[in-house]
């Protein structure tokens, strides 16, 4: 059983690390990594709603009827995130603002809704519990990651701090749209990389 | 049938349990949600209007109902008597959607002491540049007595070039404010005196 545990709380880490392995959360990993910080937050929220969303959705498994379990999930996930939303913005309004219209999509957010699917709905709350909260802080290492990438070299700072002297000149490429597309391809392509020289297999799911 | 009838129970359970949290939630964390706001989108607004510290202000604060409206205006004293007001108001029919601005007004001098915009969803570069100081500061000094108008429509201020929707929503949205002033000046000191 702690063995069950512990793989299942570092698996999130790395063997299905999103938005890398597990290829889902695409659109926010694209749309607010612009900045370390803003990754991290929006990577850490979505970690509290995915622990939760799969704790609560594993608690309520065998009273659902499976005809009404999208929907049921739907609505718990949705609530949550409602709830992450009004945390935000009476804690850390400037955050808030910054990822705006991202916060509600977390509810369709597929990471949430696939591993409420996927896992939470097979197994118990505990357990259930700490696959959420290792894929998400897989999820917010990952956006920090990307946000740091792209804010060092697109903006020239880490965390709103100076990285370069004066003469950088940044590559502001990086912080646009398109930016994001090649962050993730390049940081995919490496990921692959290193998998392959260390001979392991690709584990989805 | 006793199938269905379990999925509409639980699911009506769920949704139950659900917008209570919720409630919960929104009536407990409001009036932090409210301080957030005054802090980080009209902040710097009143800092602008009243010249002073954003910190300062935010505390002078009442609510005034008019109608059905509930509008928020914020006040400095000068020597304990009350001297400048600013008035939040809706400017209705900007490109796209209302404007919320605030409008202060220097009761001593009777004139305006400024126009800002607090929030807007208008097209950037073209309705947006209603936040630059050009435009906004043509209210500075305007009369309190007479409603305002632009050029076209026989009154003083400049519109923005491509923008004559939005900058009529601000006149609008000034003109509200004038007249809720002259209407509710008395409600309004009255409220700032029962405060202490």
């Amino acid at each position: 059983m702690g063995q069950k545990l512990l793989s299942t709380l570092t698996a999130g880490l790395w063997k299905r690390i999103p938005p890398f392995r597990l290829v889902l959360g695409l659109c926010p990993a694209l749309a607010v990594t612009m900045s370390a910080e803003n990754g991290l937050g929006m990577g850490i929220a979505t970690a509290f709603v995915l622990t939760l969303s799969n704790g609560a959705v594993s608690a309520l498994r065998n009273i659902i009827p499976s005809k009404v379990r999208i929907a049921s999930y739907i609505v718990i996930i949705a609530t949550l995130v409602s709830i992450v939303e009004i945390l935000m913005k009476a804690y850390f309004f400037p955050l808030a603002e910054q990822l705006g219209i991202y916060i509600p999509l977390i509810v369709v957010n597929c990471i949430v809704l696939g591993r409420a699917e996927g896992f939470a709905s097979k197994n118990p709350p505990l357990i259930s519990m700490i696959d959420g909260l290792s894929v998400g802080a897989g999820y917010a290492l990952s956006l920090t990651l990307i946000g740091s990438v792209r804010e060092i070299f697109g903006a020239g700072s880490w965390f709103g701090m100076p990285v370069f002297g004066e003469s950088f000149e940044p590559m502001t490429f990086l912080v646009s749209a398109p930016g994001a597309f090649v962050t993730i391809g390049a940081l995919l392509a490496l990921q692959n990389l290193y998998s392959r020289w260390r001979g392991e297999k690709f584990i989805q799911g | 049938m006793s199938d269905i009838v379990r999925m509409v129970v639980v699911l009506s359970l769920i949704a139950g349990v659900c917008s209570t949290a919720l409630t919960a939630a929104n009536i407990l964390l409001g009036p932090q949600i409210e301080k957030q706001t005054d802090l980080y989108v009209r902040g710097p607004a009143l800092e602008r209007l009243f010249g002073k510290p954003a910190a300062e202000v935010l505390g002078n604060k009442v609510i005034i109902t008019a109608g059905e409206q509930e509008i928020p205006v914020f006040f400095t004293r000068e020597d304990q008597t009350v001297s400048t007001l600013a008035i939040e108001a809706i400017g209705k029919g900007g490109f796209g959607g209302d404007l919320k601005i605030m409008v202060g007004i220097d009761l001593g001098a009777g004139n305006m002491t400024g126009m800002e915009v607090v929030s807007h969803s208008e097209t950037p570069g073209l309705g947006a540049r209603i936040e630059e100081i050009s435009f906004r500061r043509q209210w500075k000094g305007l009369p309190v007595s007479d409603t305002v108008a632009l050029i076209d429509d026989g009154g003083t201020l400049d519109a923005i070039s491509g923008a004559t929707t939005t900058s009529g929503a601000a006149v609008r949205g000034t003109n509200e404010a004038l007249l809720f002033v002259r209407d509710y000046q008395d409600e309004i000191l009255k409220t700032i005196s029962e405060l202490k």
